[in-house]
């Protein structure tokens, strides 16, 4: 996967620093003294969309049957009438939460979360967005508002780190691009239920932190084969999957906080969910991690055993995995489930290969 | 003292109800090409040229929609080039088949005066200090982007984005950054340019209104580099009240400016106080 951010981030050149100058300018400025972002090459940006940070089902109901004149007309109409909160919001609230934290250890730091509002929605539809970000109070203060052109390239441009969104056809162009990218499913009304102190982040292993070579395996040879593979390969570390440098943008900032002495408080937590088993598989799965130098804070093997029960208790305000298999059990008990369009998976269902269907004119909104 | 040819291979608009823009010859032809005295070739393409081939796009849709129509965008080509290259700067606009009603031929001097004297709603240059300059006489200028990859840039839709910084500050704003580091000069600057953006944005948002939503051979965007997420929402609700209902919208909020300059290549940048930038050092 490529690296997002430029190797050396002290490398900017003179008239991004002048436009950075007059930002901190503006921000100090201001009387209600909101934080300023962060620059873009230190932080670890997290683009949602807008129908992830706001729930926009009825609008998308007036765009989906009348067009998106109308659609538009009707935000407008409504502008003044906040959104309401999204599938992503939880997770957008807890990552304010650990930048409150950082800026009260590091006030001069960067390094923090970056929320950046990526849609290409008209930017008509923009007001009624920023009313309701201000509604919420979040700390949104970038956003990319592309009146129907693909947000992917401004996500490279505003070097996103992870790109959350509803539309699977964009989280895959997104996958492609070598960002890390899920698509989000609701799942009814959790976020009453979630930590407001600590983000909780779950990933599937195989396919999602790892590459899904172990996968193939699974799906061509059987599970045997598989388990005597990664017996035989326990010393060798898997390839990355896409979402491990989110991975490790985490723990970066995870270490800050234990730089502090604050291991015990840290407001970030991770979670491995895999169908791994500890006696088996699993240690090829822990070795590859230690060989990457990431920790994960609790490492959960179920032996194929359902997800859904376990990421019940942990809460996590999103979790991650290749498989919808898994995303729907996630979501059945309440779980921010977030898909991962990437591997072998994507061709097969519950253990069948799924047969492709001819590519459709697809609307590209 | 100007020289002004009407070109007879153009239909002359109605330069009262036309967008009468201004475009400096070195922009639509290369002026790096080394002037051999006598060449009669074609100039070479510059950077203006896919603006000049979006330009004629948006005119050819705006009459097929109907053939009465006036507001159309209406090209002089201004030239401070040397006699001897007139008639060849006539021959190229000829042979690339450009939508230029009439060539100013004037010293660099009379150039404002020009502008000026013409009725221009719009002079544009690549050269940011030209920009300045006219904006400082109170000519509109804005800046022909230059784009890294100029093959790259689309000549199917003419890009218009406007910068928002100044027109989604409140007057209150601008004073409080007084305190960090911009200077009187500069702060003068911001509030006039607020003013010469205006006549411009309303007609583009009138010629935009001519086109829907999807397929629109005119492209309008809002980028503010600097400022806060409520001075973007602001600057849209401004340039809404003046007719401009913008497609695009973009809120750096310091984030680099040139990756996603990159990606919207527009073709036409109005910057409403951005090159007063120019010299910024801020609060060391």
């Amino acid at each position: 996967m490529s690296e997002i951010k430029p190797t050396d981030p002290a490398a900017t050149n003179t008239g991004e620093e002048k436009d950075w100058a007059a930002a901190k300018a503006f921000f100090d400025s201001l009387k209600t003294r909101k934080p300023r972002p962060p620059k873009p090459q230190y932080a670890v940006t997290i683009a949602v969309s807008s129908r992830t940070l706001f729930n926009m089902v009825a609008e998308r109901k007036i765009y989906e049957e009348e067009g998106v004149e109308k659609y538009v007309t009707f935000q407008q109409e409504h502008e003044n009438e906040p959104l309401m909160q999204g599938v992503a919001f939880p997770l957008v609230k807890a990552l304010m939460t650990v930048n409150s934290r950082l800026r009260q250890l590091y006030p001069d730091s960067e390094e923090l979360f970056d929320i950046v509002l990526m849609t290409n929605n008209h930017a008509q539809v923009g007001v009624r967005l920023i009313n309701s970000i201000n509604h919420y109070d979040l700390t949104i203060e970038r956003f990319c508002m592309t009146g129907g052109q693909s947000p992917i390239g401004y996500l490279k441009a505003y070097m996103t780190n992870l790109y959350l969104s509803k539309d699977g056809e964009k989280v895959t162009e997104a996958i492609e691009e070598g960002i890390a990218a899920a698509t989000m499913f609701a799942s009814g009304d959790v976020e009453n239920q979630l930590s407001d102190t600590q983000l909780k982040v779950a990933f599937d292993g195989d396919a999602v932190l790892f590459s899904d070579e172990s996968e193939i395996i699974v799906k061509q040879h059987g599970l045997d084969t598989f388990f005597e593979h990664e017996k035989e390969f326990e010393n060798k570390p898997l390839a990355q999957g896409p979402l491990k440098c989110f991975l490790e943008a985490l723990g970066k900032l995870q270490r800050k906080f234990y730089a502090k002495n604050e291991r015990m408080n840290c407001p970030i937590r991770t979670y491995l969910v895999t169908a791994r088993s500890a006696a088996s598989s699993g240690a090829r799965v822990l070795k590859t991690l230690r060989s990457w130098g990431l920790e994960i804070d609790e490492a959960l093997f179920l032996a194929g055993a359902p997800k859904g029960p376990l990421l019940q208790k942990i809460r996590p305000h999103i979790f991650f995995d290749d498989q919808m298999f898994h995303i729907e059990g996630a979501k059945e008990l309440g779980t921010i489930a977030a898909h991962v369009p990437y591997g072998i998976g994507q061709k097969y269902h519950k253990g069948k290969l799924i047969e492709q269907p001819d590519k459709d004119v697809k609307d590209k909104k | 003292m100007d020289s002004m040819v009407r070109n007879p291979d153009v239909k002359q608009r109605d330069a009262a109800q036309a967008v009468v823009v201004a475009v400096s010859s070195d922009a639509i032809f290369d002026p790096e090409v080394e002037q051999v005295h006598g060449a009669t070739e074609p100039l070479r393409k510059g950077d203006a040229f896919s603006f000049m081939k979006a330009i004629q796009v948006v005119n050819e849709r705006l009459l097929t929609m109907n053939s009465d129509e006036t507001l159309l965008f209406d090209v002089i080509l201004l030239s401070n080039d040397s006699e001897e290259k007139h008639s060849r700067i006539i021959a190229s606009a000829k042979h690339y088949g450009l939508d230029i009603g009439r060539f100013c031929f004037c010293n660099k001097e009379d150039s404002i005066e020009s502008l000026q004297s013409n009725n221009v709603k719009l002079f544009l240059s690549t050269d940011t200090n030209d920009v300045c300059k006219a904006l400082q006489k109170g000519v509109p200028a804005a800046l022909l982007y230059r784009p890294t990859d100029p093959h790259h840039q689309t000549e199917d839709q003419l890009k218009v984005v406007f910068s928002g910084d100044v027109i989604g500050s409140s007057e209150e704003m601008l004073h409080g950054l007084r305190e960090q580091g911009f200077t009187e000069t500069q702060l003068q600057g911001f509030k006039t340019a607020k003013g010469s953006v205006k006549e411009f944005a309303v007609l583009m948002g009138e010629m935009r209104r001519r086109f829907g939503l999807e397929g629109s051979p005119l492209c309008t965007g809002l980028m503010t580099v600097w400022s806060s997420r409520n001075v973007c929402a602001s600057a849209l609700k401004t340039l809404r009240g003046w007719g401009l209902l913008v497609d695009e919208a973009f809120c750096l909020a310091g984030a680099p400016r040139s990756p996603i300059l990159n990606l919207v290549q527009p073709h036409i940048l109005c910057l409403d106080g951005l090159y007063h930038m120019e010299g910024f050092t801020g609060m060391s």
